[in-house]
């Protein structure tokens, strides 16, 4: 398994260079006492416990160095030999060429492209045999050796709050940088536009350099699911084969933060309901062992998770049901609603209790909770399953969290912002291409029908449902965007689409976060306060209030 | 019920691993110990079934600790972890009440092999 080699390497090679630290601190105390017995017996056993553990790697031309070290070294100790003469040079050189060696394997390289290795064992034999070692000018390496440089390690470990407070820094930068780039060009000032352009250039680079620092692999988190995955498995007597796929996409380090409940959710209930027993999988015609696959790839700016099993599957007749149930949706509205509008009441906070787990396959425990999390994210969950086969939740998450591609558009004269994670498509429609269906205005979009609202309406409707559509209302143009949450459609109506653009989105201060229609502001470079929607939150609002 | 293993060995390279191969075939680790001291206390503490005992440790050698724990726990199964090399240590360690032994590095089939094997020893050890 790929995962556990890679902590072995890693564990053997944060030992070997402790244990080569160690070894040049020892070898130093007893060219100054060569009798220091202490110093020689941690000599042996540090040379002893990196023989063994390269040997365990692999790394057999280390293992062989050590070897040859070690016995020197037990030589010594057993008073054979002493630690004086030729004797030094080569057991110091000894000591170095294992330390190239560590690192050479650090960098990703052979340990054979370590210079004189051959020479340095048959040296070793030499001095084993009682015989003088060839020692290369020794007035050249003793000069190598007075020139070494001190090396310190290319990796630095910083802590999180440390990159969350840069990023938080170049959003600010951003922000007053888009205000110059507008100011410039009000002046007209030519060298004033050109160090503005200059400005947005570097930090542009400074934030996606950022933004770059907080990357992480997702497998970092997948690594820690065959550990899980197992347990689960052994809890519930299921058989389970999981695959981890795409563990090198990269996410940014909070994102991955945020999803792994997420994740430990849909694993357990993958395992918990969705894939059967061993037996009762045989009986189905399916091989006993269940197939668990997570799987990350990049779609765009976006990262997307799969969670899939080849289990159950999702009663989807049941659910429709339960939906009525619920009071969630009329009986004669369920029939109509497709399949995966009847799916999207899964994510519904409180929709299935533990008592009904198991008549949908256990899936919606908690699913509310996994889609609150991704929500939060500007993320989306999507579920697919066929009844019998299998279920696949797929993720969608941004890569980073800062900046997000966001839509800009004018309402009373006013700019507001929809995340383009949320946006399907925007459409200009003249009244006659609008039908009015019990009171609310549908559009054919796609050959699909998709409720349309204005905006307006929505915003400023306050209690009660909204006021039914009238045909004359409907004048002029209508530019429509066209956003999807939890795979309902839904258009909204505003007074004219500004442009595409990455925002960097604030949470909003005290009095305006209790408006939760907004998932934060933006400012735009002219200076001006900019709301951003919050997609899921109006869609909501508009399934509440719909006449 | 799970046997209950103590893990001894000064390099943490060699206790995790142990540690998987062991937690995987179904064992339950009991804890590490990573010099003699530790591993004379552990072994008290946590009173195994088995405990896989590196020949060199920092303070004491393994033998040492081998004397040591078989005064305490005559009844403990003691798997001695050596390199090649170190027969005449095995040899001696065999004599003062270890069970079997292992020589590094080692797949993980012989490894549960033996402790597998030393498990199933019958009664106390005989010298």
């Amino acid at each position: 398994m790929k995962s556990r080699e890679q902590e072995y390497r890693e564990i053997f090679m944060a030992e070997a260079l402790e244990y080569y630290d160690a070894m040049s601190r020892h070898i130093s105390e007893l060219e100054k006492t060569p009798t220091d017995e202490p110093a020689l017996n941690e000599l042996f056993r540090l040379m002893h416990n990196l023989k063994s553990n390269a040997r365990a790697m692999g790394y057999t031309q280390i293992g062989e160095l050590a070897h040859h070290m070690e016995t020197i070294f037990g030589l010594i100790r057993s008073k054979e030999k002493s630690f004086t003469g030729s004797v030094v040079p080569v057991l110091f050189g000894g000591i170095d060429t294992i330390g190239n060696m560590i690192r050479a394997i650090g960098d990703g390289q052979e340990t054979d492209s370590v210079a004189d290795v051959d020479e340095l064992l048959a040296n070793l034999d030499r001095l084993v045999r009682g015989e003088e070692p060839v020692l290369i000018d020794a007035g050249a390496a003793a000069e190598d050796d007075a020139n070494r440089k001190l090396e310190l390690s290319d990796l630095v470990y910083i802590q999180i709050k440390k990159l969350d407070h840069l990023l938080n820094l170049v959003g600010e930068l951003i922000i007053d940088r888009d205000r110059i780039l507008t100011l410039s060009q009000e002046i007209g000032n030519s060298a004033l536009q050109a160090t503005a352009a200059h400005l947005f250039r570097i930090s542009d680079e400074l934030q996606y350099s950022v933004m770059d620092a907080r990357l992480v692999n997702v497998g970092s988190l997948f690594n820690k699911f065959p550990r899980v995955v197992r347990d689960v498995a052994t809890a519930e007597r299921k058989e389970v084969e999981l695959t981890l796929v795409g563990e090198d996409i990269q996410i940014d380090r909070n994102i991955l933060q945020i999803i792994t409940d997420s994740l430990l959710h849909l694993v357990r209930n993958a395992i918990g309901h969705g894939l059967e027993q061993p037996q009762e999988r045989v009986n189905l015609g399916k091989p006993a062992i269940g197939q668990l696959t997570m799987s990350a790839q990049t779609e765009r700016d976006d990262v997307l998770i799969h969670v899939i099993d080849d289990g159950r599957g999702i009663d989807i007749a049941n659910v429709r049901r339960k939906a009525v149930e619920r009071g969630l949706i009329s009986k004669e509205a369920a029939t109509t609603l497709d399949d995966d509008a009847v799916r999207a009441f899964l994510f519904e906070p409180g929709f299935s209790m533990a008592q009904e787990v198991t008549e949908i396959s256990g899936r919606g425990v908690g699913l509310d909770v996994v889609k609150l999390a991704i929500d939060s994210l500007g993320g989306q969950l999507r579920v697919d399953s066929t009844l019998g086969k299998g279920t696949t939740f797929t993720l969608v998450l941004p890569t980073s969290i800062a900046v997000k591609g966001a839509l800009l558009f004018e309402l009373d004269e006013r700019s507001y912002a929809i995340p383009l994670m949320h946006t399907d498509s925007v459409v200009s429609l003249w009244p006659e291409q609008l039908h009015i269906v019990g009171g609310t205005l549908l559009a054919d979009i796609q050959e699909e029908s998709v409720p349309v609202v204005s905006l307006r309406r929505l915003l400023h409707n306050g209690d009660g449902p909204l006021k039914p559509v009238h045909r004359a209302e409907v004048t002029g143009r209508q530019d429509i965007i066209i956003v999807n949450y939890n795979n309902r459609k839904l258009g909204l109506i505003v007074d004219r689409f500004l442009r595409q653009q990455a925002i960097v989105i604030k949470s909003m201060s005290k009095p305006l976060d209790t408006i939760d229609l907004f998932g934060g502001v933006t400012l735009l470079g002219s200076g001006q306060v900019c709301l951003v929607l919050d997609v899921p939150a109006l869609t909501r609002l508009f399934l509440a209030k719909r006449p | 019920m799970k046997n209950r293993i103590l893990i001894v060995d000064d390099s943490f390279y060699m206790r995790t691993m142990l540690k998987n191969m062991l937690t995987d075939a179904g064992y339950e680790v009991v804890g590490e110990a990573a010099n003699g001291q530790q591993a004379l206390e552990m072994a008290s503490q946590t009173n195994p079934d088995l405990i896989t005992l590196d020949v060199i440790l920092p303070d004491n050698t393994g033998l040492d600790v081998l004397k040591g724990i078989r005064q305490e726990q005559p009844d403990v199964k003691v798997v001695m972890c050596s390199a090649v090399g170190q027969e005449v240590i095995v040899n001696e360690a065999l004599e003062s009440g270890a069970t079997a032994y292992i020589v590094k590095p080692f797949s993980e089939e012989k490894v549960l092999e033996i402790v597998g094997g030393a498990l199933q020893a019958s009664g106390s050890t005989e010298a």
